[in-house]
């Protein structure tokens, strides 16, 4: 472990991504405590220009809301959004993959053309076609999202199951009678998420930005401030006040670099202990 | 028949041809009155059915009101606000039971037939009273329309019908059509929708989808000089931004309907050679307004509606959310509407304690989180601002303990959501007030009206009171008596309030300077330019 720590230090692009997402993490997790009200409250003069009042460091916009109370709280829906759903993704993912791998047969071939027909539709277009038929609040927005993402760990988890089925091991639980549904979740599924795991820096990324195309595009939740839909108010008067994109879109951009870097640092660390072994 | 295409070059030419004359001393085109020439406004939607007496929308209206004409238009100094077109003066009678109109003589429609008054009886049986939104209700008992000659046509009403009404609603309501082309054939349908043919001062010359409509000058229109434009380009450009940067490129001159959203009116007021223009728009007022679903018990509650309404700083909209551009209403009729306006009203001020204080009374306590019910709101998706001030409404209610949850739909969702399936508890809603009570302010709450229509009562409320107000007002023909009951009207739905006025706005024009005679009406937008100009 000792030896994973140093190899992943090693890297810069690791910690980079380390200390950018550790630093969103901590604006996230501080927000309810710095600003305690509604972000979406209107607590100043309309549209003050940023570092011009000590009260609102990042200004106001056109209603008179704080924009670092909005930063710091977005962060928190952006992460979160991110968050679970990779997790619904990759849990998803894993278990259809796991279960197509498996079985092999007709079963797997099924499953395998449900992925193939949910790979087809781009990704973005399905969250939209599904938020807006069901409705925007956030668990929706979660699932729209993973309901385009779930389709590669669940190719990846049955390429691995294909090759981990063949292994002695599996072979000897089959010889000691366990149940399929046994062997493939408790000796099988656990030595193929490795590589599916890798997969999560890349899903919680694309995420974060599916999100807030989402708000941008008004079909986010409006009860709660996220970084897209800071974006979309701004535009409005982009010519006027382009602070008011550019702040959040910043916060977007360390965002998704910082946990793709972080994703990249910890695969290149578990890379080499590979290659070493 | 020449091609043209609307290319930078091609409107740069004349540009270049008037540095040209401008180098010239005393050429003659300086010295002579503005005529001729090619204006090239924005179009923000690309309307294809363009028939403005089957649609009564602004959208419509604003391209086809130069060609076909109504019976009179709305002006600022005229009797009774109305300055005429087809018709040269008219007169209801006493008993409200018939309304004579006198027309114009000389006038031809654009494919040479002579104009009569069995166009004007066509339009009036065949397409405003069966088939157009606004002119349902104003014609609702129209039984006849006699013919008596070429010039004359009376029409009969069955029930009594206040000719106060007819003349406020003929800018908007009494568009003739041509009856040789539609008679006997599908008006709904009809290709002439398309290719308009009217009397107007200018003739539809093409369309072409997603790029622009092209009008040209009559040259037989009954008025003498008139018009002063030869072409009129209306050039389709849905992007707001777009038409802000194509005004200051100078590759269009004129920009409706606020095109150029409010926050850069500022800006592009200072670009020399632009102004920004707020008349013209009088007759075209939209209202801001909270409706409210009557069958929520705690709304049910007339002290709940008050709180609501001392919640809100009207101020705080007009300045912020419209940046000025409107005006704090006081009640259900607008300012711009003089002649109804009553100043006469309860006033809700905004007080947040005398809010909390309602509430508590209404018996709606704060909860230990310091809410006291929740809401959930709808705002409509039609303007930047309605949903802006949906945001604010959000966060005014939440200091006085009430939590909303915003819902946002698209616009048939929104329309099916409130006006038929009463999925709501408040929206926001921004109707237009069509210059008459009678016409489209009464019906937001008057009780009885079928579920789906938009824009009406769908709130549930029931008022008897309010009701035989409005049934009393509609059948009233007097002029002075009709404007007391409506007085009267105004003042019990700002004591009930079945719904909340906030503000009332309309729209602006940026227009190049060289446009001359912009916004010299109260429907200049829809009107028919005859006397607008170009400088070279």
């Amino acid at each position: 472990m000792r030896e994973f720590a140093a190899r992943f230090i090693r890297s810069p692009e690791g910690v980079a991504g380390l200390v950018l997402t550790t630093c969103l993490l901590a604006m996230a997790l501080s927000a309810p405590y710095l600003f305690p009200r509604d972000p979406l409250s209107i607590v100043g003069r309309p549209l003050l220009a940023p570092f011009a009042d000590p009260a609102f460091p990042l200004g106001t916009d056109r209603l008179g809301r704080d924009v670092l109370a909005g930063l710091m709280h977005g962060a928190r829906t952006s992460l979160l959004v991110g968050i679970s759903a990779a997790v619904v993704a990759i849990l998803a993912g894993a278990i259809v993959g796991t279960l197509a791998g498996f079985s092999s047969g007709w079963f797997d071939e099924a499953l395998m053309r449900v992925v193939d027909a949910f790979q087809i539709v781009p990704g973005f277009l399905l969250a939209l076609a599904f938020v807006s038929v069901m409705g925007a609040s956030l668990p929706l927005i979660v699932l729209a999202i993973a309901l385009g993402a779930w389709t590669g760990p669940a190719r990846l988890a049955r390429a691995e199951v294909l090759s981990i089925r063949e292994r002695d091991y599996v072979a000897a639980a089959w010889v000691i009678g366990m149940h399929p549904l046994e062997i493939a979740f408790k000796e099988v599924l656990p030595n193929a998420l490795p590589p599916v795991l890798a997969l999560v820096s890349v899903i919680v990324a694309g995420a974060v930005l599916t999100e807030a195309a989402l708000s941008f595009l008004g079909l986010g939740d409006p009860n709660i401030v996220t970084w897209g839909s800071m974006i979309a108010e701004g535009r409005n008067v982009l010519r006027t006040a382009p602070f008011l994109s550019i702040v959040p879109g910043l916060g977007l951009v360390a965002m998704v670099l910082g946990v793709y870097l972080l994703g990249e640092g910890l695969v290149e660390a578990l890379a080499r202990r590979r290659i070493r072994q | 028949m020449f091609r043209f295409s609307l290319s930078r070059r091609a409107l740069l030419y004349p540009v270049a041809l008037t540095i040209g004359l401008a180098i010239l001393p005393l050429s003659p085109a300086a010295q002579e009155a503005p005529e001729g020439g090619r204006l090239v406004v924005a179009a923000d939607s690309e309307p294809r059915d363009l028939n403005p007496a089957v649609v009564a929308s602004n959208g419509v209206f604003f391209i086809s009101s130069k060609v076909i004409e109504p019976l009179a238009e709305a002006s600022y100094e005229g009797e009774d606000g109305l300055e005429p077109r087809l018709a040269t003066s008219w007169e209801g009678s006493e008993d409200g039971l018939s309304f004579t109109v006198n027309l114009r003589e000389g006038v031809t429609w654009h494919d040479g037939e002579p104009f009569t008054s069995a166009d004007v009886a066509f339009s009036a049986l065949e397409v405003w009273k069966p088939l157009q939104n606004l002119g349902r209700i104003v014609f609702s008992s129209l039984e006849d329309v006699e013919t008596p000659d070429e010039h004359t046509a009376i029409f009969r009403f069955s029930e009594p019908t206040p000719p106060q009404m007819i003349m406020k609603a003929m800018p908007a309501v009494t568009a003739v059509l041509p009856r040789h082309i539609y008679e006997g054939k599908d008006i709904a349908t009809n290709p002439t929708n398309t290719q308009l043919v009217g009397t107007g001062p200018f003739k539809f010359a093409e369309y072409r989808p997603g790029e622009y409509y092209r009008l040209v000058k009559n040259e037989n229109y009954w008025s003498e000089g008139e018009p002063q434009l030869d072409e009129i380009i209306f050039r389709v450009l849905p992007d707001r931004s777009a038409a802000a940067s194509a005004l200051e490129a100078g590759e269009i001159h004129l920009a409706a309907f606020s095109q150029v959203p409010l926050v850069d009116l500022e800006r592009i007021g200072q670009v020399p050679g632009l102004e920004v223009i707020t008349e013209g728009y009088e007759a075209l007022t939209y209202q801001l307004v909270v409706e409210i679903n009557h069958r929520n018990e705690a709304l049910a509650d007339r002290r709940v509606r008050r709180a609501i309404a001392h919640a809100i700083d009207k101020d705080f909209v007009v300045d912020t959310i419209f940046l000025g551009y409107a005006a704090a209403a006081t009640g259900p009729v607008p300012k711009n509407a003089p002649e109804f306006y009553n100043p006469d009203v309860p006033v809700y001020d905004f007080d947040v304690e005398k809010a909390n204080a309602l509430l508590d009374e209404a018996g709606y306590p704060r909860g230990d989180d310091g809410t006291r019910f929740s809401l959930r709101l709808l705002p409509a998706p039609f303007f930047a601002e309605t949903r802006q001030f949906g945001d604010y409404l959000r966060q005014a209610l939440a200091e006085v303990g009430i939590r909303v949850e915003l819902i946002n739909n698209d616009t048939p969702a929104h329309i099916k959501a409130v006006y038929t399936d009463h999925d709501f508890d408040i929206t926001v809603s921004p109707p237009v007030f069509r210059d008459d009570p009678a016409i489209s302010t009464t019906i937001l709450v008057r009780s009885g009206i079928p579920n789906g229509v938009p824009f009406s009562n769908q709130g549930g409320y029931e008022n008897p009171e309010l009701d035989a107000l409005i049934d009393e007002a509609a059948t009233t023909v007097d002029t002075a008596e009709r404007v007391a009951l409506y007085n009267e009207f105004q003042r019990l739905v700002v004591e009930e309030l079945p719904l909340i006025n906030v503000a009332e706005w309309s729209f602006t024009s940026v227009a190049s300077e060289k446009v001359l005679n912009v916004g010299n009406n109260p429907r200049w937008v829809v009107s028919n330019w005859a006397d607008t100009a170009l400088e070279p």
